[in-house]
């Protein structure tokens, strides 16, 4: 098969399968409703620098649980099935690409449900739309590399964790910052050399799943 | 080998070196701290280092300085001791610039030991607006006596601690080094599946980690000195022990595998993957917020005026040492693991 066919097929193919196992996305969602329902419990008044911080966290964590079935939910047998059928770079990027919808959605919702039940402090909502952009850009990068990973050992969860933390700090860091600038935290005019910052982390990332991943999926 | 010889006797070097020669004289401080316009008054310097009996009074000189062009020259130097100056200095009614008050370097002048400032030593507080350059100018600043001798510059809040440049940043080099090698081992494992290139990169990562561990210890200890506790949150310390624990985590991930030819393989993975987050871990982020470390603005290393060429001498060997060193640790890791297949008998 053509390769934009093929990558058309296999994207497809993710939605369909998430599709039929409604059960993980409606945890997905639910855990974030929880998180932002435990923030709301526990400080009623949320101030908008804990807001950014939370609001961060909550994405963090509901992002690695989203990614973390994306390769486990596929059987070895089926996984074997892909090897003699596509090319590696083709499958990864119809992964990242599917995870960086699925987390976008999600970051969406959580924001939602988070404006509703602790304010919305956003000034600059241009800003902040970009911010999430590239935050779920590069949660669904990262995270679908290291779940590639995990998946092959196995403590996959514990490993996921600790595998995507560090890595995952420069994205975070540029992130708080940005968003501090769109809620009118901090004053920054030179913010699009941190975007750029960003989309170079991206860039590395990107290419390194590229070159890695076809080492990673052979057994 | 040579070069393991030559990795001890530049360490030995850097250590003796490092720690036995003397830094040049300097001034710790000076009293009063504040002096007013018009005023007569005797300023008692303080040197560190200093040995002001060398010579003889009317040879040293003390300057209180505005600028460049304009300056008081003190008068009446009266040796206390060594370490001890005085001089009497008549302030000037006026000041050469606008303002109210201006911070005042202190420039002394000894044949023997040579030139020491203090910047920003003595407050000058203005009773009137008057600007004139009267009792400022005439009194040049020439005809220093620069000493050229085996010392170490004299840099006021760092003082005898500049010498911990010699061990702290070898170490982020070694690691560099160490971390480089492991990656290119860990490419050579990818591309010849030879379980003896994985053995060498984790033997490299074994070594690099140590060095980080010591890198950020001496970090620590210059820390407490130099800005007065040992960990201040500064964006590279954080980002340090950040990339450490990526490192940390490679371990993890090894130890995680039943087949040794898959763990090889996905931790070579990682190990690509954990070198390229350093360089944003290292080099991006820390531009991205201020710094404590010396030239944190746009370069994440220091400027070129925190090494002067006697403290090349030591620096460069240091790193040269450090690295080899961190060589001769990999390759000891890298028998240890052979050895412990034969005696396992896994070959």
């Amino acid at each position: 098969m053509q390769a934009l066919p093929l990558f058309f097929t296999l994207l497809r193919k993710e939605f369909v399968i998430e599709f039929r196992q409604r059960y993980a996305i409606s945890g997905i969602f639910l855990y974030v409703f929880s998180m932002v329902f435990v923030v709301y419990t526990a400080s009623i008044k949320v101030q908008p620098q804990v807001w950014n911080i939370l609001f961060w966290l909550i994405v963090l964590f509901a992002s690695i649980n989203a990614v973390v079935k994306s390769f486990v939910q596929e059987s070895g047998a089926r996984q074997l099935y892909y090897y003699q059928l596509v090319d590696p770079v083709i499958l990864v990027l119809a992964k990242i690409v599917y995870n960086t919808i699925l987390l976008l959605v999600l970051s969406l919702l959580a924001f939602g449900a988070y404006s509703v039940v602790a304010g919305n402090p956003v000034k600059d909502m241009k800003l902040f739309a970009i911010v999430v952009l590239l935050g779920s850009l590069g949660f669904g990068i990262a995270f679908t590399f290291i779940a590639s990973i995990a998946a092959k050992a196995n403590n996959s969860a514990t490993l996921m964790a600790i595998l995507s933390f560090p890595v995952i700090i420069p994205i975070i860091l540029t992130l708080l910052r940005l968003s501090a600038i769109s809620l009118r935290l901090i004053q920054d005019t030179s913010y699009k050399r941190d975007i750029i910052n960003l989309l170079a982390i991206d860039t590395i990332l990107i290419a390194l799943t590229f070159i890695l991943f076809p080492f990673i999926w052979r057994d | 080998m040579w070069w393991k010889t030559l990795s001890v006797a530049l360490i030995i070097y850097a250590i003796t070196a490092g720690m036995l020669v003397p830094l040049k004289p300097g001034i710790t401080y000076v009293s009063p701290g504040v002096v007013k316009s018009g005023q007569d008054i005797t300023l008692r310097v303080f040197g560190y280092n200093s040995f002001y009996t060398k010579a003889r009074a009317d040879e040293i000189r003390i300057w209180l300085q505005f600028d460049e062009s304009n300056a008081v020259l003190g008068q009446k130097t009266a040796i206390l001791n060594d370490t001890t100056v005085e001089a009497s200095f008549q302030m000037p009614s006026g000041m050469p610039e606008k303002g109210t008050f201006a911070m005042l370097n202190v420039i002394v002048d000894h044949p023997v030991d040579g030139v020491s400032l203090l910047p920003s030593a003595v407050e000058f507080r203005l009773d009137t607006t008057a600007t004139s350059k009267a009792g400022w100018q005439d009194n040049p600043i020439e005809q220093l006596h620069i000493v050229k001798d085996l010392s170490y510059p004299y840099r006021n809040v760092i003082y005898e601690s500049i010498r911990n440049t010699y061990y702290h940043v070898p170490m982020w080099f070694a690691l560099m080094f160490m971390f480089l090698g492991s990656v290119i081992y860990s490419i050579r494992y990818l591309k010849s599946q030879h379980l003896d290139d994985d053995k060498k990169a984790v033997a490299f990562t074994e070594a690099g980690l140590l060095f980080g561990l010591l890198g950020l210890v001496t970090g620590m200890l210059w820390a407490h000195y130099a800005w007065g506790s040992a960990w201040s949150n500064d964006i590279k310390q954080l980002m340090t022990a950040v990339a450490l624990l990526v490192y940390l985590a490679y371990f993890i991930l090894r130890s995680s595998f039943d087949e040794p030819e898959k763990g090889a393989r996905l931790s070579a993975v990682y190990n690509i993957f954990a070198f390229a987050s350093l360089v944003p871990l290292l080099y991006i982020v820390p531009r991205m917020f201020a710094s404590l470390h010396p030239g944190a603005e746009g370069s994440p290393a220091f400027g070129s005026q925190d090494l002067d060429n006697t403290m090349r001498m030591v620096f460069y060997p240091s790193i040269i040492g450090f690295s080899l060193l961190g060589l001769w640790l990999a390759q000891l890791r890298y028998r240890y693991a052979k050895i412990q297949d034969v005696l396992y008998d896994i070959d």
